[in-house]
């Protein structure tokens, strides 16, 4: 499974989490402030209403307090949060960011795509146990926080997305730092270095890595493995279910080309999407012979010309965050269909989105020899 | 324009900051007659020169207002006398357009201000100053520029 | 008194007949309207050139999933219709593609327009599993009595405006007792004669019931009441506001679902209102924090600014949000009070200007110094 790319040591450090892990986190954030480690933190935090969460940019340290690292709900893609930071460049404040790890593996895309500057950026990742259903959360937001805590507490994902169900990157893939929470013992969580940076920033701190990890890290493989062994299922199945252009169009039928998925997608970065360009636009004669051509033609037309060729644009970069599928009015299952494509595209160039800053997104790079098996074999 | 938040002592007054949009041939002549004229009016103006009110996109009032500033004052050439010949017009429109959107979300709306003020009222350019500084005064500090959630 | 086809089957058969002898005539080249898609039942709008492509189309199908005026407009937006095709709309559809041909985006040069009284439509979210299938006699009993079901979307529930303007055609429909055996299509325009000529069925002189609309405005005036007064009591300035929108995701699909909202490149996506790291550095030293992406409240009131001039009220916007914020009667409760400034209505009529394209010399006194 994951190896942790550019962690030197294979210890950690273990913090107390005491009261509790989410106070913990806030204090060592603070901490890192006061030592002026970090200058801001982007972090989540409830909303004045209650109803939800936002990632809000900090540097008001008596804010931490407030901050929730692990919302029971994904509001904005924390990709996309911290590309509308540092998109137009690193600034000069040090922050840190606390994500889940398909937020940060998009961040890291975004990266890659130009989208983000990350040199002032820490990415901490921490083991997410999912989240739920934005609209499950929404009908009870207080039911939802106390549903969601319990669900947590035991690791358990029968009431979280569907998507987030067949995860098997939930915990330490990419980005400086990672907090491991999973087996941790007695009130306490791990802290682990994942990069030279990561490294540089505990040794600011004092924190120094001399603990196991080993409890931890089999703990992870553990899930992983469960993981995919019923994303592998899961997204089987699906193929079977949609599998055929008819099936597709079925599978697509509600579709109201909101474009809402592509919309809330942290790496469909486009400010003007193709889908939505001149491109597209067409007059009415046009329009009249395609629907002439067939007697009848749903209007617009071009629904699944939009989803697979969003499919074609991205699925290298998916994160399988499955925000999409949260966006989708009418329900559709985007994230997983995606999921499925994606695993495929990726898995074609040995590629995992987000695993690395270093790694080229398989579409600008090419060897000389390669991928004979989609050639004309006479070739 | 970088706008900073006032650092207040308890016992200093609140001045506010309001921003004044004034239109070049008849407005901002008339703030500069208030000027050279001497004639008194509080610190609390930001002016900004435009060529023709009409040029005062509701958006620069609105995102002045969420970016925390106390009062907006639009000003322009009275209706007819525009150099532009009907930019004032449109003006007063877009005005009670946003001003109407202000009203109907409860948002204190009597931090905008539409006057008319020509070249040769330097007076009327300071007894507006004034009164609008006073009713700001009245309202007090807009809560906007503290706000986290906008 | 105006001149009306009535044809003696259930209204929805008689608009499905009058459709396939437009096109059977070559009156029409095409047909908008309503159509089920699959074996499930999904209903999407088709653009359908011959009658055999009528199969499945259900024209007043209590659903909207896009609003048909901004589909009108993406047909003819790189110049008018070379052919005739006519469209089968709800009334708010039809006023929102008006104010966006008002605005070139669109031509209603050789498209003419079917309509209805109209009962309103389920939320976009019922399309899913069946529900709206499941609901149709209830709806339709509460169409024929007059009646507002309580699980239409709130934008249909308190719309006044459920009387088409300008169509060719409009069928009448809200507190008809007969529409299951009767269809009664009034026929409003010389074109609208023009294209119903020949056609099998009784032609008479017929008027909408004014009695009975009236009943069914008063109902509709109470309940917009209602979702105005709950909505105002939310209202309560900033702080109310940022706690209505406070779940907002800015993933803008409001914005590209309404009708009046063209602009391919929006204002509030574009460079202009992209923060810079020195925006954000002031910011925070003001704020001490400030929630990412920026510009949440900027973009829903700003887009309230620029589009509430137009509102129509058809609701698109609460249909496609994810968290379920009542936009649509905020934009209608805005929309209606800047409207009434200036006595405009949206898409009443091609040749009233937009009120900020245009002046009186004398006017709003209340709003000067």
């Amino acid at each position: 499974m994951n190896k942790p790319e550019g962690s030197l040591k294979n210890k950690g450090a273990i913090i107390s989490a005491k009261p509790s892990t989410k106070e913990s986190i806030d204090d060592f954030l603070k901490k890192a402030m006061d030592k002026g480690v970090f200058d801001a933190v982007l972090i989540p935090m409830m909303v004045p209403a209650g109803d939800s969460f936002a990632y809000v940019l900090i540097e008001d340290k008596s804010l931490l307090k407030d901050a929730i690292p692990l919302p029971p709900i994904m509001s904005v893609q924390g990709g996309h949060a911290v590309s509308s930071v540092t998109r137009l460049g690193k600034g000069s404040m040090k922050i840190a960011v606390i994500m889940r790890p398909c937020e940060i593996r998009a961040a890291i895309e975004l990266s890659k795509l130009g989208q983000t500057d990350l040199e002032n950026v820490t990415l901490i990742s921490i083991d997410c146990p999912g989240v739920l259903p934005i609209s499950d959360f929404l009908s009870d937001p207080g039911k939802g926080m106390k549903q969601f805590d319990e669900a947590a507490k035991k690791w358990d994902d029968k009431i979280m997305r569907p998507v987030c169900q067949i995860c098997d990157k939930s915990s330490m893939v990419a980005g400086d730092l990672h907090i491991g929470t999973l087996g941790a013992k007695n009130n306490t969580f791990l802290v682990i270095s994942n990069s030279q940076k990561g490294n540089g920033i505990l040794d600011e701190l004092g924190i120094v890595t001399k603990e196991s990890i080993d409890d931890w890290q089999a703990k992870v493989k553990n899930i992983a493995e469960e993981k995919h062994k019923k994303r592998k299922k899961n997204l089987k199945d699906l193929k079977t279910k949609i599998g055929s252009l008819d099936n597709l169009i079925d599978a697509f039928s509600q579709c109201i080309n909101c474009h809402n998925c592509m919309r809330v997608c942290p790496v469909c970065y486009c400010r003007l999407c193709y889908f939505d360009s001149d491109k597209v636009k067409h007059p009415s004669e046009n329009y009249l012979q395609m629907a002439e051509s067939k007697g009848s033609i749903r209007f617009l037309p071009d629904t699944i010309f939009f989803q697979m060729g969003r499919m074609m644009h991205m699925s290298l970069s998916c994160v399988s965050c499955g925000a999409c599928e949260d966006a989708c009015p009418v329900s559709i299952p985007v994230a997983q269909i995606f999921s499925m494509v994606a695993d495929e595209t990726q898995g074609l160039f040995d590629y995992v989105s987000g695993r690395s800053l270093e790694e080229p997104i398989p579409l600008v790079a090419y060897k000389e020899e390669e991928l004979h098996e989609v050639e004309d074999a006479n070739d | 324009m970088r706008i900073e938040s006032d650092s207040m002592k308890k016992d200093e007054e609140f001045m506010p900051k309001i921003l004044a949009f004034l239109c070049n041939w008849c407005s901002y002549a008339g703030a500069d007659l208030a000027g050279t004229s001497r004639l008194k009016y509080p610190p609390s103006i930001l002016p900004i020169r435009v060529m023709c009110s009409s040029r005062v996109d509701p958006l620069f009032i609105l995102k002045a207002y969420l970016g925390g500033i106390d009062g907006v004052v639009v000003a322009g050439c009275h209706p007819g006398d525009c150099h532009y010949e009907k930019g004032n017009y449109y003006t007063r429109r877009r005005f009670a357009l946003l001003k109407k959107i202000f009203e109907e979300l409860g948002i204190e709306s009597d931090r905008l201000l539409l006057s008319w003020i020509s070249a040769s009222e330097g007076p009327k350019y300071a007894k507006v100053a004034t009164e609008f500084t006073e009713k700001i005064k009245k309202l007090g500090e807009n809560s906007a520029k503290n706000k986290i959630f906008l | 008194m105006t001149k009306t086809l009535k044809i003696n089957k259930n209204v929805e058969q008689g608009i499905l007949e009058l459709l396939k002898f437009l096109l059977d005539s070559g009156k029409v080249n095409g047909v908008f309207t309503l159509k089920k898609i699959n074996k499930e039942g999904a209903v999407a709008y088709s653009l359908i050139t011959r009658s055999d492509g009528l199969g499945g189309a259900v024209p007043l199908f209590p659903l909207m999933p896009v609003n048909a005026g901004k589909l009108l407009s993406r047909f003819s937006l790189r110049g008018k219709s070379n052919k005739p095709v006519v469209a089968v709309v709800k009334p708010c559809e039809l006023r929102a593609f008006i104010e966006l041909v008002k605005r070139e985006q669109g031509s209603l040069e050789n498209i003419f327009f079917i309509s209805s009284t109209c009962g309103g439509v389920y939320p976009i979210e019922m399309a899913v599993d069946g529900a709206v299938e499941n609901n149709l006699s209830k709806y339709w009993e509460a169409v024929k009595k007059g009646e507002i079901l309580a699980q239409l979307r709130p934008a249909c529930r308190g719309c006044v405006e459920f009387k088409p303007y300008t169509a060719d055609m409009t069928v009448d429909l809200v507190g008809k007792e007969d529409i299951d055996k009767r269809c009664a299509i009034l026929l409003n325009t010389k074109n609208g004669e023009g294209l119903a000529q020949d056609m099998r069925g009784d032609f008479l002189e017929k008027e909408l019931d004014k009695k009975i609309l009236d009943k069914f405005q008063n109902k509709r005036e109470i309940e917009r009441k209602k979702l105005f007064d709950e909505i105002e009591a939310k209202m309560k300035g900033l702080d109310g506001f940022i706690d209505i929108f406070g779940k907002c995701l800015g993933c803008h699909g409001c914005s590209k679902v309404c009708p009046i909202c063209y602009c391919t490149l929006c204002e509030f996506e574009s460079p202009d209102s992209e923060y810079k790291p020195s925006n954000y550095e002031s910011d925070l030293k003001k704020r001490g924090g400030l929630r990412v992406p920026p510009g949440t409240i900027y973009f829903q009131i700003g887009r309230l600014d620029h589009i509430s001039i137009s509102c129509v009220g058809c609701g698109a916007c609460e249909d496609v949000c994810p968290v379920d914020i009542p936009i649509s009667i905020i934009f209608k409760k805005v929309g209606e009070s800047v409207q009434k400034l200036f006595d405009y209505i949206p898409g009443r009529d091609v040749e009233e200007e937009i009120p900020l394209l245009t002046f009186e010399k004398e006017e709003l006194p209340e709003f000067e110094d």
